[in-house]
C-alpha cells in the first residue's frame, strides 16, 4: 500500500463545505448527498470538497480538530506519554496534507496547523521507530500497538516486515544444520 | 448639563471586578475573576489590552506607571504599565489579598487581607513593609490619607479602624458595620476613602448611608444619604477636588453628593441594576468609570464639569423648593427619566445616543435648563410618604406649565411617580445588521449574500458577496457616500446613507441584473429626510423616512407610490411582492415596545394584507429581525430570542415556533438569525458566544436550528405529535398562499405534507383509541380528511370500537355533506378564492373516497356488518385487473398530460364523455376538485387573472377537466359506489327506496343523468328478494320495519353470501358504465394492464395509511 493509496482512503472522510451554488441532493453509488444551498453548510467527502474548492465553488469549513490549542495540546500530550495518543481523525496527516495544500486560504493560521500536526507526525513516528527497535533488539515476539494511524503504519510496515524477514532468515542460517537446507 | 450615562459593555467574565484610571486619564483600567487587566483607551474601545495577572484578580491600583493587582495566589504583584510585564512581587499574605490602594504620592501601597492583616508596603523597595494586626476578621478595605499619616481599613468584623502609620497603632475605631465571616458574605464592600488633598474626611458606607468622619477628632460629622439608596453602598470615591462624593450601591444606584451642602447632585441607574463593585473618577473630575460584579464597565459623562453650576442652583433654591414642591418639573424630570430608563432597557441594537430624533420631552430640557435627578422607579416604593406620586395622565398639560416655569427647581424633593414607565422606542434597524458603530460590520447578511462595511482608517468600503455566485460575482465599493444601510437581492444592491448637515440623505441602487450599461442610480431624499431603513422586493424597493414616509421605487429607480406611516419606522422586509413594515405604534410601557405591522402586496392587485396590527413581542424585548421566510411567510424574532411566524390561516395571528435562547449554551449566548425556511423547517442562523451579534472574522458558519412550537407536555407521545401536526399545518400555510397569488408550488412537496399530516392524525387517532379517549377520537376525526376518515373508520371497527366507528360514520357523512355544499358554491367562486382555508381545499381534495364513504355510511347507519365494507376496501387492489376495461377508459383521456395532478383527485366520472356537461348540471355534478383548480391557477404561473370572473376560468379549467379522473378511477369504480357526489340526490333516492322499495333500481324521475341513480348494494339487492318472504312472516310491516327485519336477516347470512350479494350489486351497475366509457374509448387490453400497474401508485398514500392502521391492531 503506498502513500497515495492511503490518501485515497482518507478521502472518503467527511468533510462540511459551504457551497456558493445551489444544487439538489445528488445520489451516488455511496450515498446521497447535498442538498446543496449556497451559504448553508453541507458534509461532503473530501475528494468532492476538494474538486469544489478548486472550481472555486465553495469554501471548505475546517475540521473542529484544526485548532491551534487543540493541536497543541495533543502535542504535548504526545511528547509526553510513551504510548500513542489518540489522534482526532484516523487520517489527520492525509487531511490535514490534503486541505492545506488546496484550501489554505479557508483555514485560519494554516501554517501554523501545518507545523503542529508535522511536530505530531514526527513525535509518533519517532516513537514508532523507537518501538520497532526496541521490539526487535528485545527479540520480543509480539507487541501492542493502540491509536496508530493507517498511514503510519504503512510508512513502517514494509521496513519492518522486510527486515524482520531478513533476520528470521539470517537467525535460522546461524542455527546449526538448517543452513545447508538453503 | 447633567451627566450622560453612556450603555454598558463586557469587560470581563461575572465577578468581582475593579476600576481605576491611569495617572493622565488616558486610560481605564479594569480587572475582574477572569484573572486579566484590561486597558481599555475609551469605553468604545474594542480591542482593550489585556494583561494576565493570574487565576483572578480581587483588587487592582495604578499609579506612577506601576500597576498593582491583589491576585488569587495570595500575593500582591506589581506589573509595568503600559507595557503589563511582571514587575515582581510586592508582597505575600497566607491567604488572597482583598484591596490594594496606592498613596497620593504612589510611593506606598496599602493591601488589606483576608488573613486579618494590613500591610503597607513601599512600591521602590518591598522589603520594608508595615504590618497592621488588630482586625479579628478579613479586611475589607484600606485607604491611605493623603498626607500620609493615618490609614483607614474596614473588616468583616464590623469595625473601622484608623491606624498610625508610623507607630502602627490604632488611633481610632468604629464599630459601625454589620459582622460577617467572610467577604464573600459581607454585605458590602465597604470601600473607604479619604477626601483628597487635604484628607479632612473620611468616608465610610454604612449601611444605606455614607458618614463622614472628621480628621482631627475622629467624631462623625455628617451622613449622606438619599432615598434611592434601598440597598447597602458599596463603594465610595471622591472627586479629585474633593467637593464631591460619589457612591455606588449593591442595588446598581450611583449618586454623587455636594459634599459641603450635603445634596444629592446626580442620581443614576445601573442599566440592569446590578452590584456596582468597583468606581473610579478621572483624575480631571469629568467622568467616573465604574464596573459591576457581572463583569461590566460603564462610564458617566459629563459629572463634575455640570456639577459645582447646578449645585450652586440647587444650593440657592433648595429651601424655597422644599415649600413649594413643585409638581411642574417633576413631570419633566420624570420624562426625562423615563427616557432614559426606556434607553437602558430597550436596550436596542444599535446602541447610540438617543436624543436625536425625539419629540418635544427634549425640547422642553434645554429650556429649563436644570439637572436632571434620575434614579430608578424601582426603589420609589419606599418613598410612599413623598407626596410626588402622580399619574401619568397629567403629564401632557403639566410638561406645557412646567416650559413657562422653568425657574423653579426643587431638587431635593425627587419626585415619585408609580405607574408604568415608558420605554425608549427602539431605533430604526436593518434586520440582519450589525450595530452601526463596529468598524467592521454585517450590513446585510440575507439569504441571497452578505455585504460588509468596513470603516477603519485605511479604508471605508463596502464588499457584497453572494452565496450563490451564479446571481453575481462578488463586488468591492468604495464607500465615499458613507452608506450606512445594505439590502441584497437577486437583482440589485441598495445602499443608504443618512444626511449631513450638506448633504442630502442618498439612496444608492446598484441593479447588477440590468441589461443596459446603467447599472446603478443614486436618488437624493428632500433636505432634512434622512433614510432609516431600506428593502427590496421583486421589482421593487422600498425606503422609510425620518418624515415619517415610505417610498416605492422600481428597481429601475422610477419613483412610485409614497405614503405615510402612522409612526416611526423600525424595519423593512420585501419579499416577492409582499413589503412588511414595522413601526411605532404608540408608546410601550415597562420595557415593552409597541410595533405595529403594515404588510403590502405590491403586485398586480395592490391591497394592504395587515392594517397596522400589533406585533406580538416578548416581555421587555425589542425586534431583534423581521423578514420573509424563504417561502414568503412573515416572520420575526424578538431579543428574548422567540421566533413567531405569521399564520395565514388563523386570521394573521403570530405564532411562536421556536426560542433560540433556548439552545443557547450560556447566558450571553445568542444566535444571530439570518435566515428562515419552511421546507425544509430550517432556521439558520449564527451562533455568537458571549454577544448578540457575530464579528465579521473569522468568518461565521452558519448553524441551522429545528423549529420547535411550544406545545404542552412534548415528552409525552401525545404532546409530540400534537406538536409535529400543527407544526406540520403551520409551516405548510404557504403552499396555500402561493397558489393564491399565484406562484407555481411544489405539488408533490404540499401532498407529501398532507400525507404527513393525516399520517401524523391517525397516530393520534391511533394513540387515543387505544387510551380509550373514544370522544377524543371523533375529535381528531373532525380534523382529517375524508378519506382518511374512511381508514379511522375502518381502525375502528378493526378494534371493535362499534359506537366510535358509528360516530365516525357519521361524521363522515357530514363531512361528505360539507364538501358537497363546498363544491356548489364554488362553481361560482373565482378560482383563486377557493383556497383561503386549508381544510377545506384539503377535504375537497380527498373526495375520491367520498362515493365509497358515503355508500358506508349508509351501510353503516343501517348497521350493516361491518366486514362486507372492509372486504370491499381490501379488495381495492387484489380486484384490479378484473376492472381492467374501465380503468383503462378513465385513465386514456389523461394520458396526453400524464402530470398527476394530485393522487387524490376525484371526478364526476359521468364526465368522462363530456367535460363540457358541467356546466349545465350545476348541482348534480361536481365539476373536478378543489385541488384540481388550484394546481391550474399554479401551473399557469403569474399569468393575469384578468377578470378572474366564471368566464375567464371556465375555458382554462376545461382542457384540464378530464386530468384528475385519472389515478382513482379504478378504485372508484371497484367500489360501485354511488357516483353521484350530490348528497341531494342520494337523499332523495335513498327516499324513494324507502317510499317505493320494489322498484328500486329505476332512478328517480326527476333524475337529470340517468347514471345518477343510485346503485344498489348488495343489501338491497338481497332486500328486493327477500322482501316478500319478510312481508309474508310479517304481514303488517311498514316500509321501514321491512329494512329493519331485513337487516336482521341479511345479518344471519355468511359472509360468502354477503359478500356474494355485494358482487351482485356491483355486477349489476357495472355494464352500464361498461357501455358508457367503451363509447369514448377504444379497447387496448394490454395498455390497460399497464395502466393499472401505474394506477398503484396514487393509491400510495391510503394503501400506507391503511397498510398502517392494520398494524396498529
Amino acid at each position: 500500500m503506498d502513500p497515495a493509496e492511503v490518501e485515497f482512503l482518507a478521502e472518503k472522510e467527511m468533510v462540511k463545505i459551504i457551497p456558493n451554488f445551489s444544487l439538489d441532493k445528488i445520489y451516488l453509488i455511496g450515498g446521497d448527498l447535498g442538498p446543496f444551498n449556497p451559504g448553508l453548510p453541507v458534509e461532503v467527502p473530501v475528494w468532492l470538497a476538494l474538486n469544489l474548492k478548486q472550481r472555486q465553488k465553495c469554501r471548505i469549513v475546517p475540521l473542529e480538530w484544526m485548532d491551534i490549542d487543540r493541536l497543541e495540546e495533543i502535542r504535548e500530550q504526545e511528547r509526553k506519554l510513551d504510548a500513542f495518543t489518540p489522534i482526532p481523525s484516523p487520517y489527520y496527516m492525509e487531511l490535514t496534507k490534503l486541505l492545506l495544500n488546496h484550501a489554505a486560504d479557508n483555514i485560519p493560521k494554516a501554517d501554523e496547523i501545518r507545523t503542529l500536526v508535522k511536530d505530531i507526525w514526527d513525535t509518533r513516528v519517532a516513537k514508532l521507530r523507537l518501538s520497532a527497535d526496541s521490539f526487535i533488539s528485545q527479540q520480543e515476539a509480539h507487541a501492542q500497538l493502540d491509536n496508530l494511524t493507517l498511514m503510519e503504519i504503512n510508512t513502517t510496515r514494509s521496513f519492518l516486515l522486510d527486515s524482520l524477514n531478513y533476520m528470521y532468515k539470517l537467525r535460522s542460517n546461524l542455527q546449526p544444520g538448517r543452513s545447508q537446507d538453503y | 448639563m447633567p451627566c450622560e450615562r453612556k450603555p454598558m459593555r463586557y469587560g470581563h467574565s461575572e465577578g468581582h471586578t475593579d476600576v481605576c484610571f491611569d495617572d493622565e486619564g488616558k486610560c481605564i483600567v479594569t480587572c475582574g475573576s477572569d484573572g486579566d487587566v484590561r486597558i481599555w483607551e475609551s469605553l468604545d474601545d474594542d480591542d482593550p489590552k489585556s494583561i494576565n495577572v493570574g487565576e483572578k484578580v480581587y483588587s487592582a491600583a495604578l499609579k506612577n506607571g506601576k500597576l498593582v493587582t491583589a491576585v488569587s495566589n495570595n500575593t500582591v504583584q506589581i506589573h509595568t504599565f503600559p507595557e503589563g510585564d511582571p514587575d515582581g512581587i510586592l508582597t505575600r499574605f497566607t491567604t488572597n489579598a482583598n484591596h490594594v490602594t496606592f498613596n497620593s504620592s504612589g510611593s506606598r501601597v496599602a493591601v488589606g487581607s483576608s488573613d486579618f492583616i494590613v500591610k503597607i508596603v513601599e512600591v521602590v523597595d518591598s522589603s520594608q513593609q508595615k504590618t497592621l494586626r488588630g482586625h479579628d476578621a478579613p479586611v475589607l478595605s484600606v485607604a491611605l490619607d493623603p498626607s500620609d499619616e493615618f490609614l483607614a481599613s474596614s473588616s468583616c468584623d464590623g469595625s473601622v479602624t484608623v491606624w498610625s502609620i508610623e507607630s502602627q497603632t490604632q488611633v481610632a475605631q468604629w464599630k459601625i458595620l454589620q459582622k460577617s465571616s467572610d467577604v464573600s458574605n459581607a454585605k458590602s464592600l465597604c470601600r473607604l476613602a479619604w477626601q483628597p488633598r487635604s484628607g479632612k474626611l473620611l468616608a465610610i458606607p454604612v449601611d444605606l448611608t455614607i458618614q463622614l468622619y472628621d480628621r482631627n477628632t475622629w467624631t462623625h460629622v455628617s451622613t449622606l444619604s438619599d432615598d434611592l439608596i434601598t440597598q447597602v453602598v458599596n463603594v465610595v470615591v471622591w472627586s479629585p477636588c474633593g467637593k464631591f462624593l460619589a457612591a455606588g450601591t449593591v442595588g446598581g444606584n450611583l449618586l454623587i453628593w455636594d459634599v459641603e451642602a450635603k445634596l444629592c447632585i446626580e442620581r443614576q441607574k445601573h442599566e440592569k441594576g446590578f452590584t456596582v463593585c468597583g468606581m473610579a473618577w478621572h483624575p480631571s473630575g469629568g467622568r467616573i468609570a465604574y464596573t459591576d460584579t457581572e463583569g461590566c464597565l460603564g462610564l458617566l459623562e459629563g459629572v463634575s464639569s455640570s456639577s459645582p453650576s447646578s449645585s450652586s442652583t440647587i444650593q440657592s433654591k433648595a429651601t424655597a423648593s422644599k415649600e413649594t414642591n413643585d409638581y411642574d418639573d417633576l413631570f419633566d424630570e420624570d420624562d426625562d427619566r423615563m427616557l432614559d430608563e426606556g434607553m437602558s432597557d430597550s436596550r436596542s441594537p444599535v446602541k447610540k445616543p438617543i436624543m436625536e430624533d425625539d419629540d418635544d420631552d427634549d425640547d422642553l430640557m434645554p429650556a429649563t435648563g436644570r439637572p436632571r435627578n434620575r434614579g430608578s422607579f424601582l426603589d420609589d416604593d419606599d418613598n410612599s410618604q413623598d407626596p410626588g406620586s402622580v399619574k401619568l395622565d397629567g403629564v401632557p398639560e403639566e410638561d406645557g406649565s412646567s416650559a413657562i416655569l422653568p425657574a423653579v427647581v426643587p431638587a431635593v424633593s425627587r419626585p415619585v411617580y408609580d405607574g408604568p414607565k415608558p420605554t425608549q422606542p427602539q431605533r430604526a434597524f436593518q434586520p440582519g445588521s450589525t450595530p452601526m458603530h463596529l468598524m467592521h460590520r454585517f450590513m446585510m447578511w440575507n439569504s441571497v449574500g452578505i455585504v460588509r462595511g468596513y470603516n477603519d482608517d485605511q479604508d471605508n468600503a463596502i464588499d457584497v458577496e453572494f452565496h450563490d455566485t451564479a446571481i453575481h460575482h462578488a463586488m468591492h465599493l468604495t464607500n465615499t457616500l458613507g452608506h450606512t444601510m445594505a439590502d441584497l437581492s437577486q437583482e440589485a444592491v441598495l445602499l443608504a446613507c443618512e444626511g449631513t448637515d450638506e448633504l442630502a440623505s442618498k439612496i444608492q441602487c446598484l441593479h447588477f441584473s440590468c441589461w443596459d450599461t446603467h447599472k446603478d442610480w443614486i436618488v437624493d431624499l428632500p433636505k432634512g429626510e434622512d433614510v432609516r431603513a431600506l428593502c427590496l422586493g421583486q421589482g421593487w424597493a422600498a425606503v422609510a423616512t425620518s418624515a415619517l414616509m415610505v417610498r416605492l421605487f422600481s428597481i429601475g429607480g422610477v419613483q412610485k407610490e409614497i405614503f405615510s406611516l402612522p409612526g416611526a419606522v423600525v424595519c423593512l422586509a420585501g419579499h416577492g411582492e409582499q413589503l412588511l413594515i414595522v413601526y411605532h405604534r404608540g408608546t410601550g410601557f415597562d420595557g415593552d415596545q409597541a410595533l405595529g405591522v403594515q404588510l403590502l402586496q405590491l403586485g398586480r392587485r395592490r391591497r394592504q394584507v395587515m392594517h397596522g396590527e400589533p406585533l406580538p413581542l416578548s416581555r421587555k424585548s425589542y425586534l431583534a429581525w423581521m423578514g420573509f421566510t424563504a417561502e414568503g411567510t412573515p416572520c420575526c424574532i424578538d431579543s428574548e430570542g422567540v421566533v413567531r411566524i405569521l399564520n395565514r390561516t388563523l386570521g394573521n395571528t403570530w405564532t411562536p415556533v421556536c426560542n433560540t435562547r433556548e439552545s443557547c449554551k450560556s447566558k450571553s449566548d445568542h444566535y444571530w438569525v439570518v435566515g428562515v425556511h419552511e421546507n425544509p423547517q430550517q432556521l439558520r442562523c449564527i451562533p455568537c458566544k458571549g454577544s448578540r451579534f457575530p464579528p465579521t472574522l473569522p468568518r461565521p458558519a452558519v448553524a441551522v436550528l429545528p423549529f420547535n412550537l411550544p406545545y404542552c407536555q412534548t415528552t409525552t407521545e401525545k404532546g409530540q405529535m400534537e406538536e409535529e401536526y400543527w407544526r406540520s399545518m403551520l409551516f405548510h400555510n404557504h403552499y396555500g398562499f402561493l397558489s393564491s397569488s399565484g406562484y407555481e408550488i411544489d405539488s408533490e412537496g404540499q401532498s407529501q405534507a398532507e400525507k404527513e399530516q393525516q399520517e401524523l392524525l391517525m397516530k393520534m387517532f391511533a394513540l387515543s383509541c387505544k387510551l380509550e379517549r373514544e370522544f377524543r377520537c371523533v375529535e381528531l376525526a373532525e380534523m382529517m380528511t375524508h378519506s382518511v376518515v374512511t381508514l379511522a373508520i375502518r381502525y375502528a371497527s378493526r378494534s371493535r370500537r362499534m359506537a366510535l366507528a358509528q360516530r365516525l360514520s357519521e361524521l363522515a357523512l357530514e363531512k361528505a355533506n360539507q364538501l358537497q355544499e363546498e363544491e356548489e358554491e364554488e362553481e361560482e367562486e373565482p378560482a383563486y378564492q377557493r383556497h383561503t382555508s386549508r381544510e377545506y381545499r384539503g377535504s375537497n381534495q380527498m373526495s375520491s373516497r367520498q362515493a365509497q364513504v358515503e355508500n358506508g355510511c349508509e351501510e353503516e347507519e343501517e348497521d350493516y356488518p361491518q366486514e362486507e365494507q372492509m372486504d370491499a376496501e381490501e379488495s381495492t387492489e387484489t380486484r384490479k385487473p378484473s376492472l381492467n376495461p374501465f380503468k383503462k377508459g378513465a385513465k386514456s383521456p389523461e394520458r396526453p398530460s400524464p402530470k398527476p395532478v394530485s393522487k387524490e383527485g376525484r371526478v364526476n366520472p359521468f364526465k368522462v364523455s363530456g367535460a363540457g356537461k358541467s356546466s349545465s348540471s350545476p348541482a348534480g355534478q361536481p365539476r373536478t376538485t378543489n385541488v384540481l383548480d388550484s394546481m391550474t391557477m399554479s401551473s399557469r404561473k403569474p399569468t393575469p387573472l384578468g377578470g378572474t370572473s366564471k368566464q375567464g376560468k371556465a375555458p382554462i379549467l376545461k382542457p384540464l377537466a378530464p386530468k384528475p379522473k385519472s389515478k382513482t378511477q379504478a378504485t372508484l369504480l371497484q367500489m360501485s359506489a354511488s357516483k353521484g357526489s350530490s348528497k341531494k340526490l342520494e337523499d332523495s333516492q335513498l327516499e324513494a327506496e324507502k317510499v317505493k322499495p320494489a322498484p328500486a333500481a329505476t332512478p328517480p324521475a326527476s333524475m337529470e343523468n340517468i347514471e345518477n341513480r343510485k346503485p344498489k348494494t348488495g343489501f338491497q339487492l338481497w332486500l328486493e328478494e327477500n322482501r316478500k318472504s319478510i312481508l309474508a312472516d310479517n304481514p303488517d310491516f311498514e316500509e321501514m320495519d321491512v329494512i329493519k327485519e331485513g337487516m336482521g336477516r341479511f345479518r344471519t347470512l355468511t359472509a360468502e353470501e354477503r359478500l356474494n350479494w355485494t358482487e351482485r350489486a356491483k355486477g349489476d351497475s357495472d355494464p352500464k358504465k361498461r357501455k358508457r366509457e367503451d363509447e369514448g374509448q377504444a379497447d387496448e387490453q394490454m395498455e390497460t394492464d399497464e395502466g393499472s400497474a401505474k394506477k398503484k401508485k396514487p393509491l400510495d398514500t391510503s394503501a400506507k395509511l391503511s397498510a398502517f392502521a392494520f398494524n396498529k391492531e
